[in-house]
């Protein structure tokens, strides 16, 4: 799925958090909160569904 | 980090707009992370991984002001005839990002469907409702085959790992067989 532009993606936010030391982590912040938040809901909604509780133990396993 | 769970977080809301407005014009699916992202996996991304129908140089002009009205960019060029022909022609993707956002993260990554693997998942697309998201992803079958056979990082493998616990029972072996098949056909 790798193609020369996420390689440039790669190297276009390097960049900004070389040259950036002070904003980078205020614009990286909420997109990584994001994924998260996304995570707890999806844990939220299975824990609800049929073996919902069974299956997110497996998943602690694995 | 003080929203409720069930709240719209910016990537979901990001996602949501951005495959709203692409499917007036083309049918598409998001593949690959994000599906795993999606579906509970704790793990980073930086980007959301799109295939959409091969269209019409016109249609795609259309997709691409679509998007720009709506305040998204594409990276790479400013041109959608160019992005058509330099690069989603040439099998290669393009990156749009929210204009406000700044080329920042999040990024939807598109590319056209290269082959009948493509197609297919085009065909199967499905939403998974446990994702509380309103977007068509490709079938679990798809994406644990894809997983397993061709990426094989260990990221990806215990990606797949994570998506049979949660689908047990839910998919459909067979059918992860044969894209198996077909992947080591057109990819491998």
């Amino acid at each position: 799925m790798r193609d020369k532009t996420h390689e440039e993606q790669i190297e276009r936010w390097a960049k900004f958090v070389r040259d950036n030391p002070d904003k980078w982590k205020e614009k990286l912040k909420p997109f990584l909160d994001s994924q998260i938040l996304i995570a707890r809901r999806f844990y939220s909604k299975l824990a609800e569904s049929e073996e919902g509780r069974e299956k997110i133990k497996l998943l602690r396993k694995a | 980090m003080e929203r409720r769970i069930d709240d719209k977080t910016i990537l979901d809301k990001f996602a949501e707009k951005f495959c709203a407005i692409v499917e007036k014009h083309v049918k598409y699916i998001v593949c690959s992370g994000f599906v795993a992202i999606a579906h509970g996996r704790a793990r980073g991304t930086e980007d959301i991984d799109m295939i959409i129908e091969k269209t019409t140089e016109k249609n795609f002009i259309a997709l691409h002001e679509d998007l720009t009205n709506h305040g998204f960019v594409c990276i790479q060029s400013d041109n959608p005839e160019e992005i058509y022909n330099d690069y989603l022609r040439n099998k290669m993707g393009v990156r749009y990002v929210l204009k406000s956002e700044g080329y920042f993260p999040p990024e939807m990554e598109i590319k056209f469907a290269k082959d009948f693997l493509d197609e297919e998942q085009l065909k199967e697309r499905v939403k998974f409702p446990l994702t509380g998201l309103d977007i068509y992803f490709s079938s679990i079958e798809s994406n644990i085959a894809f997983k397993e056979e061709l990426l094989k990082s260990d990221k990806d493998m215990e990606d797949a790992r994570h998506l049979r616990i949660i689908y047990k029972g839910k998919f459909d072996e067979d059918k992860i067989n044969k894209i198996k098949e077909k992947i080591r056909e057109l990819r491998l």
